[in-house]
C-alpha cells in the first residue's frame, strides 16, 4: 500500500483547499470525493419502521426466556486449530481406540485364580479361612458379615491348583466347610475342604 | 443532530420515555437512512443491513432511558447499529457473496448514465469490502455519514488518533484497490 501525499490527507480533512494541491495529487483527492459521493447515495433497502415499531409493541421477553431461546437455538462453534495440534488430536483419539481400555479391579498373574468362601455361621465374632495356600494361618484371610446376617464371604486372588482349607470362627474353633464339594483326610483323623483354583487366564 | 423541522430529538426522546411510544416512529424516520446506509455499505448486504439496523432500532427502544445525553442520540444509534454490524460481520461465514457484490442487472428501463452509476457504484463498493471492518467503518463514519473525529469516537469508542490513522489507511487502501479495479 503506498502511502497518500500528507497534502492529500489535509485536503480531505478540509484543512487545505484543493487548489493548492499539485496536479496528480488534486486527481487522487477528486477520486476519493467521488468514492464518497457515490457511497453516500442512498441503498435500495426498504424502511424497517413497520418491524421495529411491531417488536416494541410487543412486551420485551423476560431474561430468563432469552436464556431459554438462546439456548434451544442452534449456535455455530468455531474450534480454530492448528494443523499440528489436529494431528496430535486425531492420533491420540486413534491410540485411545487401538490400545485395550484398562481393567479395573485385581490383576491378576498367569497362574491365579478368583476363589470365593463362603460360610453361615451365626452370632460369630470373626471368621477366617486358612490353608495350604497360607501355610495354614501365618497371614489369614478375614472373612466379612456385611449384611449382619450370619453369613461371612471373602473373595481372594489364590495360586491356581488344589489347596485345603478350613475356618476358624472366633479364633478358636476350626471348622470344615460344608460346602465344599470335596473333602481329604488331615491325618489326625479329621477332614480338610478341598478348592480347586482354575487360572482365570490361560 | 437534530433536523431544523419538528421537535428536537431531546424532545422526542421525553415523550418516548412518558410512554408514548408511537414517538419512537418519528426517531426512526429521522435516523433510518443514514443507519441503513451505514449498514449496507459496512456489510455489503441490503437483507444484514436491514436486520442490523432493524434490531438496533429495538434495542436502542429498550434502552433509551440509559442514553445519557438525548442531544447527542444520532451518535448513540450509530454506535449501537456498528456493534450490530459487527455482530453480523462476525458471525457470517467467510466467503459469503452479498447482493450487492452481483454485478448490476440491465434493465431496459435504465438509461446509460443509470446503469453506469451502477457500475461505479459496484466497482467502488467492492473496493470498500477489502478494508478491514475497523477501517471501512470509520472511512464511512468519517466521509460518508460525515461526523467529526469527536462524534467517531463516541461512536466507537476508540480514541482519536487511532481514528486518524484508520481514515488514512482505509483512504490509501481505496485508492490502491481502484487503480487495481480500473
Amino acid at each position: 500500500m503506498n502511502p497518500i501525499d500528507p497534502t492529500v490527507h489535509q485536503a480531505l480533512d478540509g484543512e487545505l483547499p484543493p487548489e493548492t494541491l499539485a496536479p496528480a495529487l488534486r486527481r487522487d483527492v477528486e477520486r476519493l470525493q467521488a468514492v464518497v459521493a457515490l457511497l453516500a447515495t442512498a441503498p435500495l433497502v426498504g424502511s424497517v419502521e413497520q418491524r421495529v415499531m411491531a417488536a416494541i409493541e410487543r412486551p420485551a421477553p423476560s431474561a430468563a426466556r432469552r436464556l431459554l431461546r438462546w439456548a434451544v437455538r442452534p449456535h455455530s462453534v468455531v474450534l480454530r486449530m492448528r494443523p499440528v495440534w489436529s494431528l496430535a488430536l486425531a492420533a491420540s483419539l486413534l491410540l485411545l481406540a487401538v490400545l485395550p481400555s484398562p481393567k479395573f479391579g485385581p490383576q491378576l498373574g498367569e497362574e491365579e485364580g478368583i476363589a470365593q468362601f463362603v460360610g453361615r455361621f451365626p452370632g460369630a465374632r470373626s471368621v477366617n479361612v486358612v490353608g495350604s495356600f497360607n501355610d495354614w494361618g501365618p497371614v489369614s484371610i478375614p472373612l466379612e458379615d456385611r449384611n449382619h446376617d450370619g453369613v461371612w464371604q471373602a473373595i481372594v486372588v489364590l495360586p491356581a491348583g488344589t489347596h485345603e482349607y478350613m475356618f476358624v470362627v472366633d479364633g478358636e474353633r476350626w471348622v470344615v466347610d460344608p460346602l465344599a464339594g470335596r473333602f481329604v483326610e488331615d491325618g489326625f483323623g479329621r477332614e480338610n475342604s478341598v478348592l480347586i483354583v482354575r487360572p482365570l487366564r490361560r | 443532530m437534530d433536523v431544523s423541522e419538528g421537535p428536537s430529538d431531546a424532545q422526542v426522546v421525553a415523550r418516548v420515555l412518558s410512554g408514548e411510544h408511537e414517538a419512537f416512529g418519528l426517531l426512526i424516520r429521522r435516523y433510518e437512512p443514514g443507519l441503513l446506509r451505514y449498514a449496507t455499505r459496512m456489510l455489503g448486504s441490503r437483507d444484514a443491513a436491514a436486520d442490523a439496523v432493524a434490531e438496533g432500532l429495538v434495542r436502542a427502544y429498550r434502552h433509551l432511558a440509559s442514553c445519557r445525553d438525548p442531544t447527542r442520540l444520532r451518535t448513540w444509534l450509530y454506535r449501537i447499529v456498528a456493534n450490530r454490524c459487527k455482530s453480523h460481520l462476525g458471525r457470517r461465514p467467510t466467503g459469503d457473496v452479498s447482493l450487492d457484490e452481483a454485478p448490476p442487472v440491465a434493465d431496459p428501463g435504465d438509461n446509460e448514465a443509470a446503469l453506469e452509476h451502477a457500475e461505479e457504484l459496484a466497482l467502488v463498493e467492492r473496493a470498500l469490502m477489502t478494508l478491514s471492518p475497523e477501517k471501512r467503518e470509520a472511512f464511512l463514519l468519517k466521509h460518508v455519514e460525515g461526523m467529526s473525529y469527536e462524534e467517531m469516537a463516541a461512536a466507537t469508542g476508540e480514541r482519536i488518533p487511532t481514528l486518524k490513522m484508520r481514515v488514512h489507511r482505509a483512504r490509501e487502501a481505496l485508492l490502491e484497490a481502484l487503480k487495481e479495479y480500473q
